[in-house]
């Protein structure tokens, strides 16, 4: 009985999510926007498509990475007791971030919208701000740049994820508004592709930090610093040179560093239980344990370097732009 | 568990199952030795025997009867002694530290105390098969010391008394580092990582605690040694050609004997000699071992003397492991030193008990004095040395003609500070208060008058006139007769001993199963 009630629920809160949806494509409709289903196909509708669909998968990646941001900082700000009321910030943020997100991969309107491009600033800059704070707290403690406060002070790593987060979801405002759209002076796909794979890398580094901090106690804690540096790896070699054998094996990889994001919570998971009291004493256990939210951050980057990866795809087809 | 007869000679028995006696019965169990190891303490289960209780868990220290004496008496019983399987190791504060290589020729090279008859690079590949063994959590640089490999565990998070070290450290400008604990800082194996319950020196009950009892006393029953717990060992045998044949031990409310080929005592540095001295008979009426005179001589504890202030900020001392941060600035400095040895100092974490107890019997608080001074328990915090004294045959323990419980000879123990560890005392008291003092703490007093380790009473050497033990810890006198734990150490150094008891044991055991290939073992 109960669980039909929620699925109810739950189908109603979709159906006005669509409604929602729908009336804010109404809203904000152009008469220039095609859309397959009610016009015939035309070149520019498919190019409107793909460039749609590029950009929400962007949303989508830029969702993973704030969702990722808001529960890391969520549960590591509350065990620093929210000291400083700064440390409030980036949950607000990457909260808005999220919903900025979700609105793009619902919308399927192939233009950006000035409250996400807003919304993607914000993220961006509290990002680098992050950065800033983490740094002081790092270098006002007695051994400054020391392993030890790399390991047990604020994470540099962290707050450069809500920075990418933003950075992505500004990427897929440029991608939807325009297919020849150019970001840093090159052609979007390029700079967003080595944008995730930088993103990446940093990604593994930070986890290589943490899990030589875990001294690789379970062979496990090996995949995240092998895995995902081959898949940016093989992301920049195939923006830069491209080719089919590249792309596919770097479309390969990034599938399964998608898929790693969702395990590494599993494995992060079995790391709870492996403190003492296990998930019987979750409340602690959940805040001095391998952290459950940080994985999917690799998924939300993948899903950018898949994003990018079909970009430059097209960008290669069509050399006019 | 493998269990022997008594009637049927054993390769080994070992008394004691600590540092020493429980490394050398693991080691030598894999080397296909059969191994009975003796302990008078139970074999606790950590998870199920433990609790978070200081008064109930004093049941892991030896408090039988001692008579203490000489100018500045021991306080023996809780932080240099154990009577459990995995001995002292058990409550052991986890700190796992490597001598300073000059150390083992103290004489020739530093020009005080005794020479060891072992070279520090072989000590050196020891240290590390130990560290490795108790996947010791230390910091990726050390800052003093030749290279040694990295530690297996990354060092802990530093709590708030360890960061008061650092902070002292740095505003006097010498060196600090996170401590190389012997506590998980992740999982291993079923053990879970450290918790930061700082109830370390009472019997971690995480099971995060490295101890003997849960590293090398396991690998001993897989590899087929037998753990003999309550047993008490009141002597040994030997036969009219002067080797030892077996022990003589209370188990169970009766005198048993075990035959053995070769005896090794791992008591520590007060139930050792007093295993010899008691053993004594028509052929050995020194004792055995003791044709040097030396066995029971040269005691030495080492210094533990602090100072302790006020902070404003809240330290709460008591999480985490209790000394997560040490200099060893002292131990490796030798400018501007006022006397031989060194001496590290570490951040402290007292329990409230004990913290009661030193208020009331250093400082004479009590009543509504000692109330309101535990009511700073949390702001308290403190730096407290390791130091190295200088062996004295002054020192020592001895048999009194009293008896205990077991109808066995109370020892008795004689200690008096040199004027060289007063002076090393003052100059560390001085030092650590100014450390103190650059970090804002106030009310800054100085504790001082306790001890902590306590090693020598039966020291190797290089000839049987000036030494018990040779660098193999077998005794000059009785070949089949060994000695392993912190009695053979000729000089203490100033860093927690339990590191070189086991890199001692592992070498020990090594040097044994040589000796057994050339055939230089005695079979009886």
């Amino acid at each position: 009985m109960r669980a039909a009630r929620i699925t109810r629920r739950q189908q109603d809160s979709l159906t006005s999510l669509h409604e929602a949806a729908s009336n804010l494509r109404q809203k904000y409709a152009v008469p220039d926007v095609l859309r397959t289903h009610v016009r015939p196909v035309t070149t520019s509708s498919r190019e409107a498509q793909w460039r749609n669909a590029a950009g929400r998968q962007l949303n989508l990646g830029a969702a993973l990475l704030s969702l990722s941001v808001l529960a890391d900082s969520g549960i590591e700000h509350y065990r620093g007791s929210f000291q400083n009321r700064a440390m409030y910030v980036p949950l607000g943020v990457s909260a808005l971030a999220l919903a900025a997100s979700l609105f793009g991969v619902l919308d399927t309107r192939a233009r950006s919208h000035v409250l996400r491009d807003g919304l993607y600033g914000v993220a961006a800059m509290t990002g680098v701000i992050g950065l800033g704070f983490h740094g002081y707290n790092i270098l006002k403690r007695p051994g400054r740049f020391s392993w030890l406060n790399l390991f047990y002070a604020a994470p540099l790593g962290a707050p450069v994820a809500l920075l990418l987060a933003g950075a992505l979801g500004r990427g897929a405002e440029k991608v939807r508004e325009d297919r020849s759209s150019r970001i840093l002076g090159h052609p979007a796909g390029q700079t967003l592709g080595l944008l995730t794979s930088a993103g990446l890398a940093g990604t593994a580094a930070e986890a290589g930090l943490l899990h030589f901090r875990g001294a690789f106690q379970n062979p496990g804690m090996f995949l995240p610093v092998t895995l995902p540096p081959v898949a940016a790896g093989l992301l920049a070699a195939s923006v830069i040179n491209p080719g089919n054998a590249l792309r596919r094996a770097a479309k390969a990889c990034l599938n399964l560093t998608a898929l790693l994001g969702f395990a590494g919570v599993a494995f992060h998971a079995y790391g709870v239980s492996r403190s003492m009291g296990g998930w019987r004493n979750w409340s602690q256990n959940l805040l001095g344990g391998p952290p459950l939210p940080a994985p999917p951050s690799f998924t939300g980057l993948a899903l950018g370097g898949l994003a990018a990866l079909s970009l430059v795809d097209k960008e290669q087809r069509s050399p006019s732009t | 568990m493998r269990e022997y007869r008594e009637d049927q000679p054993v390769d080994f028995a070992i008394v004691g199952t600590g540092a020493g006696g429980g490394t050398l019965a693991c080691k030598l169990a894999e080397y296909g030795f059969s191994v009975v190891a003796f302990d008078a303490g139970p074999y606790w289960r950590p998870l199920e025997d433990f609790a978070s209780d200081e008064m109930h868990q004093s049941k892991l220290y030896w408090t039988d009867e001692r008579i203490v004496d000489g100018e500045n008496p021991l306080q023996l019983g809780s932080n240099n002694s154990g009577k459990s399987v995995g001995g002292s190791t058990v409550h052991f504060a986890m700190v796992s530290l490597r001598f300073r290589p000059e150390w083992f020729k103290s004489l020739s090279i530093l020009g005080y105390g005794a020479d060891w008859p072992i070279d520090w690079r072989e000590m050196w590949d020891y240290y590390a098969e130990v560290e490795q063994t108790l996947k010791v959590s230390g910091p990726i640089n050390y800052p003093w010391g030749p290279k040694r490999p990295r530690y297996p565990y990354r060092a802990h998070e530093l709590n708030a008394a360890a960061l008061v070290l650092a902070e002292g450290a740095e505003a006097l400008g010498i060196g600090w580092t996170a401590t190389p604990l012997a506590t998980l800082s992740a999982p291993r194996g079923l053990a879970h990582p450290c918790v930061y319950r700082g109830m370390c020196v009472i019997g971690c009950s995480t099971n995060a605690k490295q101890s003997v009892l849960v590293t090398w006393l396991p690998r001993a029953l897989e590899a087929g040694a037998e753990i003999r717990d309550l047993a008490m060992v009141g002597s040994i045998e030997h036969d009219s050609r002067g080797l030892v044949t077996g022990v003589h031990y209370l188990r169970e409310g009766r005198w048993r004997f075990q035959k053995a080929r070769n005896v090794v005592v791992a008591g520590y540095s007060i139930e050792t000699p007093r295993l010899l001295l008691n053993s004594a008979s028509g052929k050995f009426p020194q004792g055995l071992a003791n044709s040097s005179g030396l066995v029971g001589k040269n005691l030495m504890v080492q210094a533990n003397q602090a100072v302790w202030g006020i902070s404003d900020r809240e330290i709460r001392s008591y999480k985490g492991p209790p000394s997560l941060a040490i200099t060893e600035h002292w131990n490796y400095s030798d400018e501007g030193k006022d006397f031989h040895g060194g001496y590290s100092y570490m951040s402290q974490g007292p329990l409230p008990m004990l913290w009661g107890a030193t208020q009331s019997s250093k400082r004479g608080l009590w009543g509504q004095a000692l109330l309101d001074e535990m009511e700073k328990y949390n702001h308290q915090v403190g730096l407290k040395i390791v130091g190295e004294t200088l062996p004295q045959e002054r020192n020592c323990v001895t048999l009194t003609d009293e008896r205990d419980q077991y109808g066995l000879r109370i020892p008795r123990v004689t200690h008096s500070y040199s004027d060289n560890d007063k002076r090393l005392i003052a100059h560390s008291l001085r030092f650590m208060r100014q450390a103190l003092q650059a970090t804002g703490a106030r009310d800054i007093w100085d504790e001082t008058d306790d001890t902590c380790h306590l090693n020598g009473t039966a020291r190797m050497g290089f000839d049987r006139k000036s030494s018990v033990v040779n660098a193999d810890c077998r005794s000059w006198d009785i070949p089949n007769l060994w000695i392993c734990d912190g009695s053979v150490f000729p000089t203490v150094g100033g860093v927690n001993p339990s590191l070189t008891i086991q890199a001692i044991a592992c070498r020990t055991a090594d040097r044994i199963r040589a000796m057994a290939r050339r055939g230089e073992l005695i079979t009886t």
